[in-house]
């Protein structure tokens, strides 16, 4: 009896081998591998649909959807895996990267431009904030479905409650007395533990670059001077000393905690607001409905920042089959797939036709704010340089220490030291052709 | 030709093939990459970079290694000519920085600490203060968890050698941690040491009425001990899964006869089950040691390094700046001063400690 059912076992498995080589597809059908980076669950659900939908509409080729293991914000994981890929030779076809890493890899050559590919229809429908992001050098390396959005989040009923003044555009956004004034409030009032929740629960890494340098922005600071790409007195200059203290400020006021558990801080009720990006607004209105809103950044004084910039799909240079990889892209540009997309994360949609038809985040819509920041201007890059992997890591390691402790001005300097060195190491990053 | 030189020599060519699949892959794996890191240790080889290579001689060893004190001068009050004082009477100091740029010699140093002794100020600068501070951690964690983790699995080993009821259920429970990622048991233990909600200031806090609230990770003072203790905890049951084998292999005469010569437990214990496990600790302390110089995926997962430089450890060094600030070169050359420096240690604690010495 034993005997039979291992062989049966045998027999079982060599019939998966040949069925599986079976499944394989006909032979002039295209094979593209596509890597992903795994963001939230129902996100991840969604790309993998506008994957198998792809492949499912047309039978020249087929998208191997890969999604490697990656943090939530930073991917760093996943970075990872790309670096390690694009020294072995082994990158995918068609590349999912952040944002800002676009130039380090678009400079070591090993990303395809995209300008020859796109009709001037798809590009003047393109949200220009993702040309800004997706262009170095003067061509465009990248192209995402949707843009992010950092805004604050607030409860209706708890912020009337608190008596504050309830913004409800980019205009009218708090100003730094008036926010400080409003964590005041909100933090007496009884039911609140804490008057904001900072996401800091995702650790030192890039949510660190991508929500704080905005508020060194609107101190008057920056990262990088734009034309030198030097932060010799940019960021150790006493303007960001003021942001950072006054970030610090936050957690010895007891306004905010270093230590969240976990993501839910908001909607559990312990935090009064959110600080955040769009990635968290629908499960925040899934808990709250329409007691939730979302809030302008606040003005800090020398300018209003926000953060922008987003996970884009682009075509590396290892890739055999480029027009085929454009097919997979275009299809990932039609406002219906980004619109499926979009309003899955709450992310801001990529194309101005798609923005027409969400009623998320049109005119009225409960996403609106995102939009509004990223339309007038306030949204700003994160620094456009190559050497961008080692400025957001001086800077992300230089708040962790301080928000732990560490003295400003020291912790500052060293990061801006450590940028000085990466760009001298790289013999100031000269242009590639 | 003899018969048995024949087979002597039929026997090394047995011997050679049967190791040839370690051999291989001892060579594929670490022999190949090591030849790697020294060759790169001389060169600025980038990850990912459409710079050439270039030979750079020791040029990331010097930069790994870069040290010196400076003795800052007191700003002088121009008006009286003496030094400054602050409105607590204390010199007023320039910033090491200003200097540390305004020197070309000190080109490429970062102040690393500043210390008040001998009535002056001095401050350390290096070239590259993470790494020299990498080393102090690596050491200091070395230097706790072998006798920390080695006694605790002694100890753990002695109490499931006891002839005890469900003997079995305790050893597989203090062996799981062994067997589990150690990348999950670091997110765990996260959530366990978060300061306010976590398993562990709860508990502390129930026992000594809200005395003693470390903050764990969040602290520089106390993330490498947060870590030691995670660490040490992880790994035990391996230590006391050999100590158990050791414990099981002295012979029961041995404590009869103590018995007999009236020893009570602790005599036993000391004349008899120590000595008798001596080769046993040998092993243990050696591959504790070297295990425990490899510390990275609590590093990776639960600090990143920080706060303050307080948990970088020299692996974690080499995969920050060899992987993620892209410089395989200098990745490279951390790699090659660890190997020599792991080396030295293992052949220094091997002199020390024979292990031939059979006790009967």
């Amino acid at each position: 009896m034993n005997r039979i059912v291992k062989y049966l076992a045998l027999v079982a498995i060599l019939l998966l081998l040949f069925t599986s080589a079976a499944i394989i597809p006909a032979q002039d059908m295209v094979e593209l591998e596509l890597w992903y980076h795994g963001g939230t669950q129902e996100e991840n659900d969604e790309t993998r649909a506008q994957v198998d939908r792809f492949n499912a509409m047309q039978d020249a080729i087929h998208v191997n959807f890969v999604e490697l293991a990656g943090s939530l914000v930073a991917g760093t994981g996943y970075n990872d895996a790309v670096n390690a890929a694009a020294v072995a030779g082994d990158l995918p076809c068609i590349l999912d990267l952040d944002g800002p890493n676009l130039y380090n890899y678009a400079w070591a050559g090993f990303l395809a431009p995209l300008d020859d590919y796109m009709s001037d229809e798809l590009r003047a429908d393109i949200l220009p904030s993702l040309i800004d992001q997706g262009l170095y050098n003067g061509k465009i390396y990248a192209m995402g479905q949707y843009d992010s959005g950092l805004a604050l989040v607030g409860r209706v009923s708890l912020l009337e409650e608190a008596g504050v003044r309830i913004p409800t555009s980019i205009d009218d956004a708090w100003d730094l007395d008036e926010f400080n004034g409003v964590l005041a409030s909100l933090q007496a009032l009884d039911n609140v533990e804490y008057a904001i929740d900072l996401k800091m629960n995702y650790g030192a890494g890039e949510w660190y670059t991508y929500a704080f340098s905005p508020v060194v922005q609107g101190f008057g600071g920056d990262l990088i001077d734009k034309e030198t790409l030097s932060a010799e007195g940019v960021l150790n200059g006493p303007e960001a000393v003021a942001a950072m203290e006054w970030i610090r400020s936050l957690f010895e006021n007891g306004y905010a905690t270093l230590t969240p558990p976990d993501d839910n801080e908001f909607i559990n009720g312990n935090a009064a607001m959110g600080f955040l990006g769009h990635w968290m607004a629908t499960g925040y209105y899934e808990a709250f409905g329409d007691d939730m809103i979302v809030l302008p950044v606040v003005n800090f004084g020398a300018r209003q920042a926000t953060g922008m910039g987003s996970w884009a799909w682009s075509i590396t240079t290892q890739c055999d089959n480029p027009d085929a990889a454009w097919a997979f892209m275009e299809f990932m540009l039609t406002p219906e797939e980004i619109l499926s997309i979009t309003n899955v994360n709450a992310a801001v949609p990529g194309r101005l036709s798609a923005l027409a038809m969400s009623e998320l985040f049109g005119e009225g819509g409960r996403m609106n704010i995102f939009v509004q920041q990223l339309e007038s201007g306030i949204a700003i890059p994160r620094p456009i340089t190559p050497g961008y992997p080692a400025v957001t890591s001086a800077f992300f390691t230089a708040m962790d220490n301080i928000i732990k402790g560490g003295d400003i001005q020291a912790e500052l300097d060293a990061a801006v030291d450590k940028i000085e060195q990466d760009i001298a190491d790289n013999d100031g990053y000269p242009i590639q052709n | 030709m003899t018969r048995s030189s024949r087979f002597q020599s039929h026997e090394t060519v047995y011997a050679w093939l049967m190791s040839a699949p370690a051999l291989i892959g001892l060579f594929l794996f670490v022999a190949l990459p090591l030849f790697g890191g020294v060759y790169w240790s001389f060169t600025n080889k980038r990850l990912i970079s459409p710079l050439p290579t270039k030979y750079i001689g020791l040029q990331n060893y010097q930069n790994l290694l870069g040290l010196q004190i400076i003795r800052l001068q007191p700003e002088i009050d121009e008006a009286t000519g003496e030094a400054q004082k602050d409105l607590e009477g204390r010199p007023v100091y320039p910033r090491t920085r200003t200097i540390v740029r305004g020197n070309p010699v000190y080109e490429g140093y970062r102040e690393w600490f500043t210390t008040d002794v001998l009535g002056g100020r001095f401050v350390v600068i290096a070239r590259d203060p993470t790494f020299l501070r990498s080393l102090i951690n690596t050491f200091t964690f070395v230097l706790v968890i072998v006798p920390g983790q080695g006694g605790l699995a002694l100890i753990m080993a002695l109490l499931v050698n006891q002839r005890l009821r469900g003997r079995y259920v305790f050893r597989t429970i203090y062996f799981s941690p062994v067997v589990t990622s150690m990348a999950v048991l670091a997110i765990v233990w996260t959530f366990l040491y978060n300061p306010d909600q976590g398993l562990i200031n709860r508990f502390l806090n129930a026992i000594t009425f809200g005395r003693l609230q470390p903050d764990w990770l969040v602290s520089a003072d106390s993330a490498l001990l947060a870590i030691i203790i995670l660490s040490a905890w992880q790994a035990a049951g391996f230590q006391m899964v050999i100590f158990l084998a050791g414990l099981q292999g002295i012979p029961q005469a041995l404590y009869e006869a103590a018995q007999i010569d009236g020893g009570n437990t602790w005599q036993q214990f000391r004349h008899v089950t120590i000595p008798q496990l001596r080769n046993t600790t040998i092993f243990v302390i050696i591959s504790t040691t070297i295990l425990a110089f490899r510390l990275f995926t609590q590093v990776d997962v639960m600090t990143k390094g920080g706060p303050q430089d307080s948990t970088v450890t020299v692996i974690y060094h080499a995969v920050d700046t060899g992987f993620r600030q892209q410089k395989i070169g200098y990745g490279s050359a951390v790699t090659v001063l660890f190997f020599v420096l792991v080396v030295t240690i293992a052949l220094i604690q091997r002199a020390l400690l024979k292990s031939d010495v059979e006790v009967d």
